[in-house]
Parts: structure tokens; sequence; C-alpha cells
């Protein structure tokens, strides 16, 4: 302390530091100069030999000089800091001499900054952040099309061949996707683990190598050499408790043993739920020329240096090439390339961002409102102002004392904002819907501890900038004049008050229009009729694996066994099987064709398939509105039977009874057709997804589906489903129980009653709309505050014109629609501009909503009644007020 | 006795042992050496400036302007309490440095 006090009086006592440093060289000449003088030499030879004793005065100059701009530096620095210390201790202490004042503002603020934050990490975590893996923009997915229709799969030999030729690829591979999964046995309970089939090429695709061991050589991909498997991370962990001896081990999957050979990183587990395991994909040698059963899901590793685009362009080429190699399977279908990421990432990057566009919302209201706060604190102030601007304080001075003290709120805004975001964080993460990947891996960490101080820098300096110019720049002579009361406030102040409320008013529009529209969403999709009767019904995964099972008569006779089973337990009515359950998200089609109803090509029926035992329809509560369920006398052998749904009934058969009419349905084996009679038509349901279509739809008779339907060593894999008088949860173990004690070494999985897999196909919707809900009420309760604050200032400050009015006969009635007016013409301003904002924002969601579009009128309507008597409220309190003012009393000196 | 080159570091001793007797400017400063040294070391005077600036830089010294015997502006360094302590150690580690070395020479 004591040395830069000195340093710096000598700083005010010296010259400039190129000054000081000549002046003490010069002096030192001199006086070596006039020594050399007394001993007698002539003026010229003692100064030149000054100079030569000197040595290089110039660069002696120089660094001399270089050292004082350095410390000079230095001072400046520490001056600005304790400059900076000063008005901080200044800005706060006055936040704790006005608590109430403090509170609000910290409060406001914090709940915008922490709502921010926390939609803001997890967007970093599921967008943002790169990928675990080396060059993520070069990963894609090779999809199938058919003449620019959706995505599809790829055959194996088509895989096989752009293998070979595809030049724009460092490495190919394939999976069947993530539906094949396993019976773990051996050690412990026997599990059901999700797991994946991949070529040879698979983790080189990704550029991941393995945290242990390694992964599969091309000779493991082959058959009869494949019994190897890779284990996940989470697999690693929580089956074999993170144990590195478990490489080289043998596990027992489906029953078959295989060597563990590896295990990934953790990075490489991309969702909570995903892949657990890999084994080679290993297509023997009949795939190679399987053109037509397109089943392959194709990845690519993009060269250094070729675009997506020109992948795509060589794409073109080969799918010219495929149609010549196999014209029937191949016909008129092209080839494209989509980026890994935006396949991951599926809606979530537009859904996050419209979050975090809706919290920015909330963040913006917050600081209008404090903004608010601070320009009726800076006009409680403006004695305090002018007697610092008399005192000599410059206006910059004052600037930047006011801003420091918006710099104080904004951070013990942000961090009381860490708190909240915190909290809010654990909530989002705990209600976030299945499927949003990464989503496990949000947190409060360094980068988004470091926005979030930067968020409240940025805001402090956004709502504190225009209040601190204006609080510091009083209006002198008035405040002279009136003595400190002043009587009207300045007209320019009105106006950025009116102009901010207006601004607060539309934001909150914007946001609750969003809100209001998902809300109509998920009502709507709430509304939807389902088809069938969820409740009561418990539905499980049972899963026969091909090692234990060879033929697949004999597992559809062990499912026929629990299904028998489970219909003896008391409680359960009844019990079937399907091969994929209502609303989850699955679906497969086939080719329909009906007898004596051909179809061009291109123009074919689609149907989609699900095998079904007898008993499903009465067990899910679908109606069979004509004809008759699957009995047991349609087994193998006896004549092929099918029910339809209603829609494939009316498109199939216009105007005609479909009962007894026959259609086929393409598998790969069979070249002719073979026939199905229909038995029934089934009411339409909502197959994938409440907000999908009915598509046309048949039922195959699970005792008749043969092996063609489940794949040749494919395990027979079905959902199980058991109507139950009571709580269907209540009878898990029940059901357990029950497949157990046909076969012990059969899992189920994947337990579910019927209205959790509803609630869950909603549960997107759901998250949006809850979010986007809860900014909107912080939204409305922040502008009806704003407006609250605003309102009650103007009548604060107009007491004595009120009183006065009153004086000379105004009734109360008159005081009060004078000062509602008054706060409504900006709040109507802001509705307006408000309607147009939203408008247009609501488009950006036109992809998430369901049923209403994005301008729904009546929607629009409600949310500007909520707000007009939000803000109705919000001024009557203080008009109220204003209207019992005592004249006497207003107008006292 | 020819003259010899200052060792780096070393001026930096002699400066805060010139400046232990009280404040002195710089030309003082560099005519005690002189003295002291009987010119047996040779120093380029300039040399003293960015030493004496940069001991100041790091507080072992400090500086005010004054005026001089002649009566002009000069600007006085003294040594503080820093400098003291430095001058203290330096000197120590000196003799035990010299003295090491003596004893090695003696004996080879």
């Amino acid at each position: 302390m004591a040395s830069w006090r000195r340093s710096f009086r000598l700083h005010l006592r010296g010259g400039t530091v190129e000054q000081d440093v000549e002046e003490e060289i010069s002096f030192h000449l001199d006086q070596r100069t006039r020594e050399l003088m007394a001993e007698g030499m002539s003026p010229s030879a003692a100064r030149e030999e000054a100079l030569r004793v000197f040595g290089d005065a110039g660069r002696v100059r120089r660094e001399c000089q270089e050292i004082g701009r350095r410390r000079e530096r230095g001072r400046r620095r520490l001056e600005a800091f304790s400059e900076l210390r000063q008005d901080a201790t200044f800005a706060l202490r006055q936040l704790r001499k006005a608590p109430g004042f403090t509170l609000v503002a910290v409060l406001t603020l914090a709940l915008g900054i922490g709502a921010t934050a926390a939609i803001f990490s997890i967007l970093y975590a599921v967008v943002l952040r790169p990928l675990p893996f080396p060059h993520p923009e070069r990963l894609v997915h090779l999809w199938a099309v058919d003449q620019g229709e959706d995505a599809r799969s790829i055959s194996p030999g088509n895989f096989l061949e752009l293998r070979r030729s595809a030049r724009s690829f460092e490495h190919l591979s394939a999976s069947p996707g993530l539906d094949a999964s396993f019976n773990l046995t051996g050690d412990g309970e026997p599990e059901r683990i999700v797991g994946s089939r991949v070529s040879a090429g698979h983790f080189a695709t990704f550029g991941v190598r393995p945290a242990l061991g390694r992964t599969f050589s091309a000779p493991e991909d082959e058959p009869g050499r494949n019994q190897v498997a890779v284990l996940s991370h989470q697999l690693w962990r929580g089956r074999f408790g993170a144990n590195p001896e478990v490489v080289g081990r043998s596990i027992l999957l489906n029953g078959l043993p295989h060597a563990v050979i590896g295990v990934m990183p953790a990075a490489f587990d991309l969702q909570a739920k995903g892949t657990e395991l890999w084994v080679p994909l290993a297509l023997g040698a009949d795939e190679e020329a399987n053109y037509g059963h397109s089943y392959l899901r194709v990845l690519g590793r993009l060269k250094p240096g070729v675009s997506p685009a020109e992948a795509g362009a060589e794409l073109v080429a080969i799918a010219k090439r495929l149609e010549e190699i196999s014209p029937e399977s191949n016909k008129s279908k092209g080839l494209r390339v989509e980026p890994y990421v935006d396949r991951l990432l599926g809606g979530w990057r537009k859904r996050l961002l419209v979050l975090l566009g809706a919290v920015g919302c909330v963040l913006l209201i917050a600081c209008v409102n404090v903004a608010n706060l601070l320009l009726a604190r800076g006009a409680a102030r403006s004695r305090e102002m002018a007697v610092r601007a008399a005192l000599g304080a410059g206006q910059g001075r004052i600037v930047r004392q006011l801003l420091t003290e918006s710099l104080v709120l904004g951070l013990a805004g942000a961090l009381a904002g860490v708190g909240v975001a915190f909290l809010g964080l654990r909530f989002l993460v705990a209600i976030g819907p299945p499927g949003v990947p990464r989503l496990d891996q949000a947190a409060i960490d360094g980068t988004v501890l470091a926005c979030t101080m930067a968020l409240g820098l940025a805001a402090s300096v956004l709502f504190g900038l225009v209040p601190a110019l204006r609080t510091a720049r009083p209006d002198l002579q008035s405040m002279i004049k009136e003595g400190g009361r002043s009587l009207g406030t300045g007209a320019p102040r009105d106006r950025v008050r009116s102009a901010l409320l207006a601004a607060e008013v539309a934001l909150a529009l914007v946001l609750l229009a969003g809100a209001g529209l998902l809300i109509q969403s998920a009502v709507r999709l709430d509304q939807v009729e389902t088809g069938f009767d969820s409740r009561g019904v418990l539905t499980a995964q049972l899963a026969l694996p091909g090692a234990d099972y060879p033929e697949v008569p004999r597992a559809l006779a062990t499912v026929e066994r629990v299904i028998a089973e489970l219909e003896g337990l008391p409680g359960v009515e009844s019990a079937a099987a399907t091969s994929i359950l209502p609303l989850s998200g699955w679906n497969t089609s086939s080719t329909t064709e009906i007898e004596g109803h051909p179809r061009e090509r291109g123009e074919e029926l689609d149907g989609s398939t699900r095998t079904v035992s007898r008993g499903y329809f009465r067990t899910m509560g679908i109606p069979l509105l004509r004809g008759r369920d699957f009995t047991a006398a349609d087994r193998e052998g006896a004549p092929r039977v099918v029910i339809v749904n209603e829609t494939l009934a009316r498109t199939g058969w216009p105007g005609e009874d479909p009962i007894g009419k026959r259609l086929s349905y393409y598998t790969d084996d069979e070249d002719e057709p073979v026939w199905h009679e229909v038995v029934a038509v089934a009411g339409d349901i909502r197959q994938t997804g409440l907000n999908v279509e009915v598509r046309p739809e048949l039922y195959i008779a699970l005792a008749q589906s043969g092996s063609n339907r489940w794949g040749g060593d494919q395990s027979v894999s079905v959902a199980l489903a058991v109507k139950t008088a009571g709580d269907p949860a209540g009878q898990t173990s029940a059901v357990r129980q029950a497949v157990r004690s046909v076969d012990p070494r059969l899992p189920i999985f994947a337990v579910a009653t019927m209205e959790e897999i509803r609630r869950e196909s909603v549960a997107t919707t759901r998250f949006n709309m809850l979010l986007l809900t809860a900014l909107g009420l912080i939204g409305l309760v922040l502008a009806a505050v704003g407006i609250y604050g605003v309102i009650a200032y103007f009548v604060s400050q107009r007491t004595q014109e009120i009183g006065l009015r009153m004086a000379l006969g105004a009734t109360q009635g008159r005081v009060l629609a004078m000062v509602v007016l008054q706060a409504l013409r900006p709040v109507l301003v802001g509705l307006v501009v408000g309607v147009a904002g939203a408008a247009v924002a609501t488009r950006l969601l036109s992809s998430l909503l369901f049923g209403v579009t994005a301008t729904d009128p009546p929607t629009f309507a409600g949310v500007v009644l909520v707000l007009f008597s939000a803000a109705l409220l919000a001024s009557y309190l203080p008009a109220q007020r204003a209207a019992r003012v005592d004249p006497t009393r207003a107008l006292a000196p | 006795m020819a003259k010899m080159d200052l060792l780096q570091g070393t001026l930096d001793v002699l400066v805060l042992k010139a400046l232990s007797w009280g404040p002195l400017h710089g030309y003082a400063v560099a005519r005690w050496i002189a003295q002291r040294t009987e010119e047996v070391l040779r120093i380029e005077e300039g040399a003293l400036y960015p030493a004496l600036h940069r001991m100041e830089e790091r507080g072992w010294i400090e500086a005010e302007w004054g005026v001089s015997e002649n009566n002009r502006r000069a600007k006085f360094y003294r040594l503080t309490d820093l400098g003291r302590r430095e001058l203290h150690s330096e000197t120590t580690s000196w003799q035990r440095y010299a003295e090491a070395v003596g004893k090695v020479l003696q004996t080879a």
C-alpha cells in the first residue's frame, strides 16, 4: 500500500517516463563532463570522454524507458482495479441499503439466468459438444431411396458391392440396427441385453479404439468363426463389475459361448440405454447375392476432403450399376448419404433451440424488469446524483459507478442462477423423454458455468446501461426549482419506461403463444382415439434364442404354452402375443396383393404386418367389426387366414365385403403369391404413434407364421400382453414366474403397462409442452410484476398531481380510469407487437405441433386475453391506491 | 592488474552496497563503485541505469526526485527493507562462493 502511494506521488511530481529517463541520463553526463573539465580537459574533449565511459546511451535510454513503461502499465492496472474495488464495495453498500429492491432484482435475474443455463447445459451436452469420435463430420449413413421416398435399409448384396467399389469412403460397415438382442446367461440371472451385429469395419468407421482388448478382425466376420463379442462400457461396469479380466473369458449369448475380446470406452455409450454389446455380422455366402431383402443399416466414414455431396454423386453412379446387377430388386432405386449426427439428433437440435429461444425470452423479460427497477431507483436517487455531479464527479465516473452496481447485481443473479440451473437441470433430466442422445451427460460443468457468468455480465450491461445513462444525467435545474419534489416526471423517461413495458408484454406474448400451441397439441394428442383399450394391460418382451429353439414351430409352441400359463393366473382375463406392440414406434410392412385387384408397379399396396396369437384382439380390446378371431384350428397346414384392419378393407376392397376374399403379402423365399383368406375386419388402431395416421394393416396368425416371418437363425421374439382385472403392474412377478415355469432360461424384459407405453409415446410432446408452459408462466408472472412495478411507480410520482385533480373535483372513478388507461397504452402496443412476433416465431414450432396450426386464432386470442387480464390486474392495484389519495396530505408542503 | 569485466548480477550487489550508506543519485553510485573497486572493475556507466530501474521495479530500492549538490534536479535512490535483506543474502552467498572457489584454487 505504502509503496504505491509513493510511486503515485512520484508520478505526479516527475514528468513522463521518457522525460524522466532523459533527465537522469543527461544529469549523469553533465556531472561527468564537469568533473573531467575540473581535471583540466577541454569542454569538448570532456564531453566526448563522458559519452565514451557511459557506453551506448541510446540502448540505455531504450531499456530504461521500456522498464518505466512496464511499471506505468502495472500501476494503472492496480489503480483501475482498486477503483473497481471501491466501486464494488460502494455498490454492495448501496444494495444492502435497499434489501427489497436487491432481493427482487437478484431473484428475477436468477430465474432468467438459471433457466437459460439449465437449457443451455442440455443443448450443449446433446447438440453442441462434439461426438466422441475423431472427425464426426465425416461419419455418414447410407440409405436406399425409392424415388425420393424416405430412407430405407440396404440389402447385403448391395452393401458388399458398395464396399467393393465406392471410392469416397475410408471404411464402410453394416449392421441390422439395434434390433438384435441377446439372452445373456451364465453367471448371474439371465438377462436380456440390447446388442448389435456389426460388420468388421464398424469400429474403424467410428474411428474409436477399444478401451481394453481388441475389436473384430475380418476373419471373425465370417460364419463359423464369429463367436466373439465386444462389450460396451456400461455392460462391462454393470454386469462384469469393471473387471479387466473379463477379456478372454467366455460368455453365453442366446445359449452359445462367445469369447469376450474387447471393451469399448465409456464415451462410446451415446445413449443411456444404447447398444450394450457387439458381435460380428458374419454374412453367409448365400447373402452375397441377396439383393432383394434390404435389412442393413450402412455407415461410412468419408475420406478426408470428400464432402457428403461428392459421395452422393458417386453413389448415383453406383446405384445405376446395382440396377444392372440386379434389375428386379434395384429397379429405379437410388442411394443417398445423411450425416450421422443429423440422424442421431433427429429433431432434438431444433426442439432444444426452440427451448433456448423461449428461455432467452424469459431472460430478456427479466432484464427488462430489472432495468425498470433500476430506472425507478435512479429517479429516487436523482438528488444523490445531482449532489455528486455538483461535487465534481464526471458523468463518466457516475455511469461507471452505476454500471458497477448493475454488474454486482448481474453477478449475484448469475451466482443464484447457478443454483436455479442445478435444480432445473436435475428436474429436466428426470422428466426428459426417452431417446434423447447424451441427455444423461448434461451437467453444470466449467463450460456452462463460464457461459452463466458471461450471461450475468451481458445481462447487467443490457439492463444497466440505459438506466445508468439516464440516472447520471439528472436535470439539475428542475431539481433545484422544485426543491427535490418533482411534479410530473420528465417525458423522455416515461417513454423509455413505456417502451420497456411494451417489449416485456410482447416477449411474454410470444412465449405464451408457443406454450398455448403446445398445450393444444398435447391435449389433442391425448384425445386421439387409440382404437384399443389400454386399461389393465401389462406387456413384456419374450425372446426364444435360436440356439435353444432351433426350430421355429417349437418356439411358437412354447409361446403358446406361455400364453396358456399366463391365462391360468388368478386375476388375468386373457393373454396373447404379438410381434409388435401398438405405440412402440416400430413398424414392419410388406407389399400386399389383393386377389383380383392387381396394381401397377409403383402403385403397390403397402401393408403393415403384425403377427398375433389368437386372443390378441380380446386382450388389447380391439373390436372385431366383422368375422371371427383366429382359432386353434388355424394352424400350420390348415388354410391360411388373415385379419385386416378397416383401412385395408376399405382400400383393398372398396365397396365390397372383404370377408372370404384373399390377399397375399410379399415374403423373401416365395415367388408365387401365397393366398390368405380374410376371416375378420378389425377396428383401426393407432399402431405406430398417436400422431401417425392409420395405415392399411394385416394381422397374421402366430401359429401359421412359419419360419420366414422370423428369419433363419434369428430368434423368435414376441411381446406378451396380459389383460388383468386389477392393477396390471402388480402382476409382474406372477408373469415372470409363469414364464419361468415353462422354461427357466427365458428372461422377460421391458415389462411395462400399456398405459406406460402410451405415455412414453407422447413423452416428447409432453416434455416440450411442460417446459414451454413453465417458461410461459414464468414470463407471464415476470411481465405482470413488471407492469405492477411501473404503474406503482407512476402513481407514487404523481401523488401530488392526483391529489390536485381530486381537490379540483375529479372523482375516484376518474382517477382510477386515468391511471389504468395510462398503464394500458404501452400494454396494448406490446400486445400488437407480440402478436406479430408470435406469428413469426410460432412458425418455428410447426413441426412440433399436432392438430393445430402455428397461428391458431383461438390460441392467440386466449393468450392475448390472459396477458391483458394480467396487465389489468397489475395496474388496477396501484390505481386503486392512487384513487384513495388524500388530497390534503398530497398537497401539504 | 588488468581490468576485469563485471560478472552478471554482481553490479546489483555493488549498487545495493553503495546505497546501504544512504540515498545517492545514479552518478554518485557510479563514482562510489569506481572508487571502492579502485577502478579494477570495468563498468560501463550507462549499464548502471537499467540495473537501478530494474531494482526499483523489484522493490529493492525506491527513487525520489531531489536536488543535487550543485542545485540540479536529480533522481535519488534509497534502499528499501526488501533491498537491505537482498543485500544481506547476496553478500553471504557471494562470500561463500568466493571462499569455495578460493579453497579449490589454493589446493590445486
